[in-house]
């Protein structure tokens, strides 16, 4: 019976199912014929996903019921041995066959024509979601939910181009408004930026408005009486409105209790006392090394921290307010190591608090007592007023100052330039910063900014860190910088630049067999020597790359050996020393091992990877135990060298 | 003789307008029974409830004992309907509506639908929509019969037909359908149309019956036509 009801519907529907089909060819052919013009062909996929589709989905809908309107056949139908429990879904049913086999055909061309499917990216863009070319699986979800609403409708109304409106006007308004309503009330800034949860409560509301309207309608026709056209209509309405309240409850319900909806991310800081630091969105830890524990510094929910940094116990870092849109604020919050925290300076209520433009950068002093902070400013965004982008604060949030700005530091700046801190002086008055401009090809430099002269020094022209993980001695009194390779490609020098007076001391360079040095390099606990990788040209120009210590008591490098052929291979290395710092661990992906080296770099031990631990972007030492972070999943695994046994910490 | 349907109580309204109130009615299978009232008295919407297309307001319905409820199916396979107003799938051609319906019926007997068909001069290819009112009404008597129902309502057909479908209608289809032991609802207004053919007559008036009984009795004790004896009955005398 539900067979027939369905080929009859089919039936009856042929003529509008083609017509359509129709329109959908030519849409399609002309966007062959303008296979050369991209505007066009743009366009002509906009018009099939974004009208095309939704109008077609309508105009079935809404001639769900015509059919029993015209000639009075509610009666026939109704008096049939048919229970109006398998009508109704078999009208539906029918109906999405015919929408689905348009997206089928439409599914067909877009397979047999790549093409298509960057046009698509752009416009999931408009919808809030990053650029990711693919099948609009979104405007399917929309055109199936416009069905369904005009279907449901059509049982109400004798004119199918009445309910075709009243369904475009319903179905845009109502998933609009509980857009609207989720994104900018309850959850507020966040939910309105993220872009990962924006599009889903769309289509989350989509489908519980649908189901509410579909459940409205299946109710109408099952129970009311069809002789009497007021009281079907408002037995539909006092369905349907009880429904759309639970759609939308389920809809917020959906947004507050689904995941966390910021992106999952973990980000090592530094280390303080020889602990890793991890910046995630659910705070920032601490990898201890007694317990093997995480210890949380400042553990928050769903959270934006956009810059922190951890120095003498304690860590200062800044977190977006996002309670109302109305109300965004960056705060600068700092936390002791025994989990206190507050916050020191909040923006833009605090007048004082220069918040024209966000913070760019910030670091504790060494002892913890004071951070310098970087404005955004700096890079000239036309909104922000230009200030000086340097200020200094007490960690107890007294002794706000804006320093003068040197031009020398930071004029010629713009967007495309990048400052960040390197560290402070050793003895606290200045603060150096890696300063890099890319207009200004080769312009990367060291410098000093002086807090009693309010002056900055260029301290190594042509010169970058040695590691993304700011290749400070644990003393905090020598960088290792890598000189004169303007990329990671081109030749240069490795150089220890100490702090206090400036001096740079050349440990590898240009000259010889060496030609590049491989960063990231490594500093032992105790600072004494510097673990780092170069490239080396064989006589037969083969290209080795070579492990070496460096020791500063010695001035030289004690100990190298090979340790791989691959570029790859030995960028991922990440050579770290153990906590007494008697022994070199490294990542080698060649052998997928780790590998334990002693003083003169010979192999003592190995530890063969896990099949599953295939993505890794850091290893650091903590005590007895090898962190290892997946860059991919950004999770923290955890090698237990007395144990010998893996482990996932987060 | 077993009975078939018992109505008891029904109720229903149209707004304001109480169209049935307390109905009662028993029907014993293999009859013929003539329902008589005034236009709007309800006979329309009796047989519309029993079919299942419109819900009573209260009131139980039993079918060969076993109680119906609103939006039922199942008992309808044994139903067969000829409304007043023929309403059918205007886009649907004669012989594509017959195969609609075959689905629908166990006892679907098609040569007999053919045959009705052709006695009835009715073209299979023909769109519906362009049918008139008179061959609406007889191709929904085709299908009506070719259902092979146990029960069948008549809701005042006879109306829209030419003189010699009437005739053939009431003189051969009726005593046929009698004959057979299928019982007849045969709700009208045109009371001299039941003369011929009804065994029991049921007067229907303020929404429930003012008379249930066997029409030879009924004609013995008023002792006119039957059109006096409505006359007199609907008009309260």
């Amino acid at each position: 019976m539900f067979t027939a009801l369905v080929f009859k519907e089919w039936r009856e529907k042929a003529l509008v199912f083609f017509f359509e089909l129709g329109i959908l060819a030519l849409l399609v052919a002309a966007s062959f014929a303008f296979r050369d013009n991209a505007d066009v062909r743009e366009w002509l996929v906009f018009a099939v996903l974004l009208v095309f589709f939704p109008s077609a989905a309508l105009v079935l809908g809404a001639s769900g019921f015509d059919a029993e309107f015209r000639g009075g056949a509610w009666a026939y139908l109704f008096s049939r041995p048919v229970r109006k429990s398998v009508v109704w879904p078999a009208k539906l049913a029918a109906l999405l066959g015919l929408l689905a086999a348009l997206w089928l055909a439409y599914l067909t061309v877009w397979r047999a024509d790549p093409g298509m499917a960057d046009f698509t990216g752009s416009i999931r863009v408009l919808l809030g979601r990053p650029y990711e070319p693919g099948f609009p699986w979104w405007s399917v979800g929309q055109s199936f939910f416009m069905l369904t609403v005009a279907f449901s409708l059509s049982l109400l109304h004798d004119k199918p181009l009445n309910v075709l409106f009243a369904s475009l006007a319903l179905g845009l308004l109502i998933p609009a408004a509980a857009w609207a309503a989720l994104n900018g009330w309850v959850t507020g800034y966040l939910a309105r930026t993220d872009p990962s949860k924006s599009l889903p409560i769309l289509l989350v509301s989509q489908v519980l408005a649908a189901l509410a309207f579909a459940a409205a309608s299946f109710l109408t026709f099952v129970r009311s009486d069809f002789s009497q056209p007021r009281r079907r209509m408002l037995g539909f309405a006092r369905w349907l409105a009880p429904l759309l309240v639970l759609a939308a409850a389920g809809a917020a319900a959906w947004l507050l209790l689904s995941p966390a909806s910021v992106e999952r991310y973990m980000t090592l800081m530094r280390t303080t006392g020889g602990e890793p630091c991890f910046l995630t969105e659910r705070g920032i830890f601490v990898s201890s090394g007694e317990t093997g524990r995480i210890r949380w510094l400042a553990k928050m929910k769903q959270s934006y921290f956009f810059h922190a940094s951890v120095a003498g116990g304690r860590a200062a870092y800044t977190f977006v307010d996002i309670d109302g849109r109305d109300d965004i604020v960056e705060e600068l919050w700092i936390a002791d190591a025994n989990g206190r925290r507050r916050v020191i300076g909040r923006a833009p209520r605090e007048n004082e608090w220069p918040r024209e433009a966000p913070i760019a950068d910030l670091m504790l002093s060494p002892d913890g007592s004071r951070i310098a902070i970087l404005s955004a400013n700096i890079y000239g965004k036309k909104s922000w007023p230009r200030r000086p982008p340097l200020w200094i604060i007490n960690a107890d949030g007294t002794g706000f100052e804006n320093v003068p700005e040197d031009p020398a530091l930071f004029g010629g700046a713009d967007h495309r330039s990048y400052f960040r801190f390197v560290a402070w002086a050793p003895d606290g008055r200045g603060v150096f910063i890696h300063k890099e401009i890319p207009k200004w090809r080769g312009v990367s430099s060291i410098w000093l900014y002086d807090f009693d002269r309010r002056a900055a020094r260029l301290v190594r022209d042509n010169a970058t860190l040695a590691s993304w993980y700011l290749p400070v001695s644990p003393r905090g009194d020598s960088l290792a910088i890598v000189v004169g390779q303007k990329t990671p490609e081109e030749p240069g020098s490795l150089e220890l630049l100490d702090l206090g007076t400036m001096e740079p001391t050349n440990i590898v360079g240009t000259a010889g067999e060496i030609d590049r040095v491989v960063t990231p390099v490594s500093w032992d606990p105790r600072g004494d020597r510097l673990a780092y990788v170069s490239r080396r040209i064989e006589p037969g120009g083969q290209a080795a790359y070579v492990l070496a210590v460096y020791s500063l008591a010695d001035g030289k490098s004690v100990a190298e050996r090979p340790i791989a052929r691959s570029e790859s291979v030995s960028r991922e290395l990440s050579p770290s020393w153990t906590a007494d710092a008697s022994r070199l661990v490294i990542l080698d992906r060649g052998v997928d091992a780790l590998r334990f080296l002693g003083p003169d770099l010979e192999e003592i031990d190995r530890v063969v990877l896990p099949r599953w631990m295939d993505r890794f972007s850091g290893l650091r030492i903590v005590g007895e135990k090898v962190i290892i972070d997946n860059g991919e999943t950004r999770a923290l695994w955890r090698y237990d060298l007395a144990k010998k046994r893996w482990k996932k910490v987060y | 003789m077993s009975e078939l349907l018992r109505i008891k109580g029904l109720t229903k309204s149209f707004g304001r307008k109480r169209v049935l109130e307390g109905f009662d009615l028993a029907v014993e299978s293999g009859r013929v029974y003539g329902l008589l009232g005034r236009n709007g008295e309800g006979k329309t919407t009796l047989a519309r409830i029993l079919m299942g297309v419109i819900p009573a307001d209260g009131g139980d319905i039993f079918y060969k004992g076993r109680r119906i409820n609103y939006g039922e199916s199942a008992y309808k396979r044994e139903f067969g309907f000829v409304p007043e107003d023929p309403f059918f799938y205007e886009d649907m051609t004669v012989q594509r509506l017959l195969a609609f319906n075959a689905r629908f019926y166990p006892k679907w007997d098609g040569k007999r639908a053919a045959a009705d068909l052709e006695r009835f001069a009715l073209d299979p290819g023909a769109r519906i929509g362009t049918l008139s009112r008179g061959q609406k009404l007889k191709l929904g008597l085709a299908v009506a019969l070719a259902a092979a129902p146990e029960f069948l309502i008549l809701d005042d057909p006879t109306s829209g037909l030419d003189v010699p479908t009437r005739q053939d209608f009431l003189r051969d289809v009726i005593r046929e359908l009698a004959a057979s032991g299928t019982t007849v609802l045969f709700a009208t207004h045109l009371v001299h149309e039941l003369e011929r053919i009804v065994e029991r007559l049921l007067v229907l008036r303020g929404g429930r019956l003012i008379l249930d009984e066997d029409f030879d009795k009924v004609k013995a004790e008023h002792q006119a036509s039957l059109e006096d004896i409505f006359v007199r009955l609907v008009a309260g005398a």
